[in-house]
């Protein structure tokens, strides 16, 4: 026994550093679902008031751009008014989306936090379960999607970025409707990766990406980005670099996408799945 | 009793500075200096290693807790707080006289501060990109991060030990 206790004191920096790492390795592995745990929701609620503030000074240099997006998408809403007047004077075209069958829902927040450097990034917005957020709903900003809420809090939650090595979202090319994944390899924050699309889908430079809208997260034809050209064979399919058109260094204003469908989606597909 | 009160403040201040300052800079896109490390450096060449240990896990896990990446930071600070006693050893020249002492530029001359700086940078930035990947995938350009952060963090901890700012 006192040899044990003795052996235990003489290498206790030993003992002491695997305890500590192992420790950290067990946060590491739990931090998938760690937006349960309690420390880091306490934490979070801290930082987040506390980065608020200094978002809040930060967010006064970007106005200017803010302004210019905002008066960007004002003429592009104009534009689409215009059409939807011509269109209802002629005939035969029916609205799917009335108002009892609407399939979406918004809700406007701002960004409190954001990083773009690390391999898994997350963006933190100002609204929580008190505006009705919840897991699984989408973030976008007027550019393009930005990614998909994983954790909330009373007044905050945070969502998964595209830039995290763990996204995967469904996306088309907009022109053709040929549909892959969409993931980010962790290199350029400016660039993400569309895998599985088939060898003879020709594609040029420049087109655009959109959300399929498959996952029920986000309503199909949301802009994602444009392709630059490169692409990368390998087996059956070809993986096509997608230049992204939301500048992820400059977030502000986002919008949180909640379908109002999902459930009944997913409870019909399990309810198939499982006969 | 003084120094442990004079550590403490030194502590709250680096630790907000990295969370409020440090953490909003970042260079291209990749670089971000982590300069709590310092915590680590200015700690007494003396100070028996499992207290440097566990001052190496709170300060780890207070930045992980704060930026919401669970275990990465606390990872890294551990493991460099564990290799800084042989980095003591490997720096054990007249410029480290007195291990009572605190390491600065200014008590143990600037040739020293900076290999012993830069030596426990890339220890704690090797662990922190290696374990925040956890892959040994893309093993050159996790490799490039690690040399170019530890460079700039290096030059962050010289300049604010330089300026003085913990007087």
């Amino acid at each position: 026994m006192r040899s044990l206790l003795n052996f235990l004191l003489r290498h206790k920096t030993l003992i002491l550093f695997l305890f500590m790492e192992g420790l950290a390795l067990f946060m590491l592995s739990s931090s998938h679902n760690y937006h349960q745990t309690v420390v880091s929701n306490s934490a979070r609620s801290i930082s987040g008031r506390l980065t608020e503030k200094v978002e809040r000074g930060r967010s006064y240099f970007r106005l200017k751009d803010v302004n210019e997006g905002l008066a960007r998408e004002n003429l592009l809403l104009r534009q689409r008014l215009e059409i939807l007047q011509i269109d209802t004077v002629t005939p035969f075209i029916a609205f799917s989306d009335t108002v009892r069958k609407l399939n979406y829902s918004f809700l406007d927040a701002r960004v409190v936090n954001n990083s773009v450097s690390r391999q898994k990034n997350f963006i933190t917005i100002d609204k929580g379960r008190d505006d009705g957020v919840v897991n699984g709903m989408g973030v976008a900003c007027s550019e393009g999607i930005l990614g998909i809420v994983v954790g909330v809090s009373r007044n905050y939650s945070v969502a998964m970025s595209l830039l995290n090595l763990d996204f995967r979202l469904s996306a088309s090319i907009a022109h053709n409707d040929y549909f892959g994944s969409l993931t980010w390899d962790g290199r350029n924050y400016r660039n993400a990766q569309l895998s599985e699309i088939p060898h003879h889908v020709t594609v040029t430079p420049g087109d655009t990406i959109v959300t399929s809208g498959y996952s029920a997260i986000f309503p199909p034809g949301l802009m994602i980005g444009t392709l630059t050209g490169d692409k990368k064979k390998g087996g059956d399919f070809v993986t096509l670099k997608v230049e992204l058109s939301p500048d992820f260094k400059k977030l502000t204003h986002v919008f949180i996408i909640g379908s109002l469908n999902k459930q009944e989606i997913r409870s019909l597909e399990e309810e198939v799945v499982n006969e | 009793m003084n120094s442990v009160l004079r550590y403490t403040g030194i502590f709250v201040v680096l630790v907000l500075l990295q969370l409020l300052v440090f953490n909003n800079i970042q260079f291209s896109g990749y670089i971000n200096p982590y300069v709590y490390v310092l915590l680590i450096i200015i700690l007494p060449l003396s100070m028996p290693s499992w207290v440097v240990l566990i001052i190496a896990f709170l300060a780890g896990f207070i930045i992980d807790a704060f930026s919401g990446t669970m275990g990465v930071h606390t990872f890294a600070s551990v493991m460099a707080g564990f290799v800084r006693p042989w980095i003591i050893s490997l720096n054990m020249t007249h410029e480290a006289a007195d291990p009572d002492i605190s390491p600065s530029v200014q008590n143990n001359g600037l040739r020293w501060f900076f290999l012993f700086a830069i030596m426990i940078v890339l220890v704690h930035h090797l662990a922190l990109f290696y374990v925040e990947v956890f892959s040994f995938s893309g093993f050159f350009r996790t490799f490039l991060r690690v040399i170019v952060s530890t460079l700039f963090t290096t030059f962050f901890i010289l300049l604010l030990d330089m300026i003085g700012w913990r007087r």
